[in-house]
């Protein structure tokens, strides 16, 4: 398959006649084959038998869906596609609700208790999760709050916070004040003007809020780890944990490699149809910020 | 005119300080579960609190001296240095690198680009486990093809080695990072003016000269997020020490954020895992505005 690929990219560059267009072609194409080699062998192994672990460097030699039959019931698929669907889609939607309303004032008010408030939102970015875990923890018990498969979602809004704060005021200073001005003679309430002028104009930022924040939350397998403890609530990266101790099982690696094509299915979906979506966002998401 | 007026004075019509009432459920919970357990940390790491039990005495600065003699807090920050400076070097040189070749006009581009992004999109948890076999020894990807090579694929055991585990497992964090860093260099490749290039290249410069003289002066922004952001990714190493060695073997994967993980959760020592915490946050506060500063100085100078 690689060479195939290979003749016929060097074919297309040949046609500009260019030697170094042509060592560049070959180079990407080593470099690329390099990356996605381990993820090449993970497909080709994951729909191999459980059992046959023979020579995995031989692709795609044979196809049964034995693996991930038995790595979908051993995850509870659904119900863990479930779980993350409904925890990264309600995180996302309350991030970018807090998010611009809290850039709202920040952006628009000349002063320094708004300059602070930027600085403060921002030093939050530094701030490793696993160092705060543990007085975290603490606070959720001291306000009572369950341990529910939606309990990683406070954490998940609080630490998108800074970041998503961040990028929606420096989106919003370009927001002319001239629409506000004259949305306010006209008699908008300045709830009205955030929700029907400012945040309709953000909606580059949004995309990129959603993008970046929601793979994050989607991937995440820290926050549920520590404050899930039933395995009908997991989502779908937490659930991953217990397959941890398959590693030293040799009969179990073609499911493992199911279970990790099946974790990693939705989102690659989801890139694909949104590819240019995402490439923007997250060059956006970076540059602005 | 009226409305010049009105945006000179401290006093805005249009933005009064009421505007503040927007900001309140984003600094509650930023206040309730980020910043005030940031500063729990520090009274803990003055006590012997043990995570669980509230009976916990004040002991002063022992648990800094503790980490400080048993070797765990030079240990744990020379490794997460390491880790960093592997992650920004590798994933800046890789993804600028990429970066520039594929700004070229090229057909199959965004293949390529697809090919390096994609694994960007995995859980660091589905990585782990990719590596895991990728690195295994006997049967893993690498050594099953030093055995086709005729090589001798059994005495391969990078994450078994103390001396090659923490490269090993940097180099899974660069495989997942760099193509997010070559997309941001991209998009900052493309705001480069084509007629500066243009002109280079009628006054007769190389292309390594419009590489040095142009492209990368105007892209020193660009430079700087993403050093900036492969540090704070770096300094944060805790997915693949957690899921591939565990720490080991002996301590050699211990990176800061591991460690303070393994001593606050394995060891119930939340009072000795708070005191590397500070030391961590500290180190980390110090680097970021350092590099900060640096590159801030850099970008102007150019």
């Amino acid at each position: 398959m690689a060479k195939r690929q290979k003749s016929y990219k060097e074919k297309e560059a040949a046609a500009k006649l260019s030697p170094g267009i042509i060592v560049l072609y070959i180079l990407l194409i080593l470099f690329c084959l390099l990356v996605i080699s381990p993820l090449l062998i993970v497909v080709s192994s994951s729909f191999r038998e459980p059992g046959n672990m023979r020579s995995p460097l031989e692709l795609f030699t044979q196809f049964s869906f034995d693996s991930y039959i038995s790595a979908f019931t051993k995850m509870n698929y659904p119900m863990q596609l479930l779980n993350s669907l409904m925890t990264t889609g309600g995180s996302v939607i309350l991030i970018v609700i807090f998010a611009t309303m809290a850039s709202y004032p920040i952006a628009r008010i000349k002063s320094k208790t708004s300059r602070f408030l930027y600085y403060f939102f921002i030093a939050g970015l530094v701030i490793p999760s696993q160092m705060v875990i543990v007085p975290v923890a603490q606070m959720f018990g001291n306000l009572n709050i369950p341990n529910t498969r939606f309990t990683p979602m406070v954490m998940f809004i609080t630490c998108s916070l800074p970041f998503s704060t961040f990028l929606f005021t420096g989106f919003m200073k370009g927001v002319p004040v001239e629409i506000e001005e004259s949305a306010y003679l006209d008699g908008a309430s300045l709830w009205q003007r955030f929700s029907r002028v400012v945040f309709p104009l953000l909606k580059p930022a949004t995309v990129s809020v959603v993008i970046t924040q929601g793979m994050w939350i989607w991937n995440d397998y820290f926050f549920p780890m520590i404050f899930i403890s039933k395995s009908s609530q997991y989502s779908l990266p937490v659930g991953m944990i217990q397959f941890l101790g398959d590693r030293e099982n040799p009969a179990q690696w073609n499911v493992l490699f199911a279970a990790c094509v099946l974790c990693a299915l939705p989102l690659i979906v989801v890139f694909a149809v949104l590819q240019k979506q995402f490439i923007n966002g997250i060059a956006a998401g970076a540059v602005k910020g | 005119m009226k409305e010049k007026k009105k945006r000179g004075t401290p006093i805005s019509l249009v933005f009064p300080k009421r505007m503040y009432v927007f900001i309140i459920p984003a600094i509650a919970l930023f206040l309730t579960f980020w910043i005030i357990p940031v500063f729990q940390l520090f009274y803990y790491s003055v006590t012997n609190f043990n995570g669980v039990n509230y009976d916990y005495d004040f002991v002063g600065f022992k648990n800094y001296m503790t980490l400080f003699r048993e070797g765990t807090l030079v240990n744990s920050i020379k490794n997460t240095l390491i880790y960093a400076v592997i992650m920004v070097l590798g994933s800046n040189l890789l993804g600028l690198v990429l970066a520039m070749a594929l700004n070229v006009k090229l057909r199959g581009k965004a293949f390529f680009r697809t090919a390096s992004y994609v694994p960007a999109l995995f859980s660091a948890i589905v990585v782990g486990f990719i590596w895991s076999y990728v690195y295994m020894p006997e049967s893993g990807m690498i050594a099953s093809l030093m055995n086709t090579l005729g090589l001798d694929g059994s005495s391969f055991n990078v994450l078994g080695n103390y001396k090659t585990a923490l490269y090993a497992i940097a180099i899974v964090e660069m495989w997942k990072a760099f193509g997010t860093t070559m997309i941001i260099y991209l998009a900052g490749l493309q705001t480069v003016d084509e007629s500066l290039i243009e002109a280079g290249r009628i006054d007769g410069c190389t292309e390594w000269q419009l590489i040095r003289k142009i492209k990368l002066p105007l892209i020193s922004a660009t430079i700087t997020i993403n050093v900036i952001l492969s540090i704070i990714g770096g300094l944060k190493a805790f997915d693949y020490a957690f899921i591939m060695t565990n720490g080991g073997p002996g301590k050699s994967t211990n990176t800061l954020m591991f460690t303070v993980y393994k001593i606050a959760f394995t060891d119930q020592m939340m009072g000795k895992a708070s005191a590397l915490s500070v030391v961590a946050f500290i180190v980390i506060i110090a680097i970021t505005i350092f590099m900060l500063y640096f590159m801030n100085k850099r970008e102007v100078e150019l």
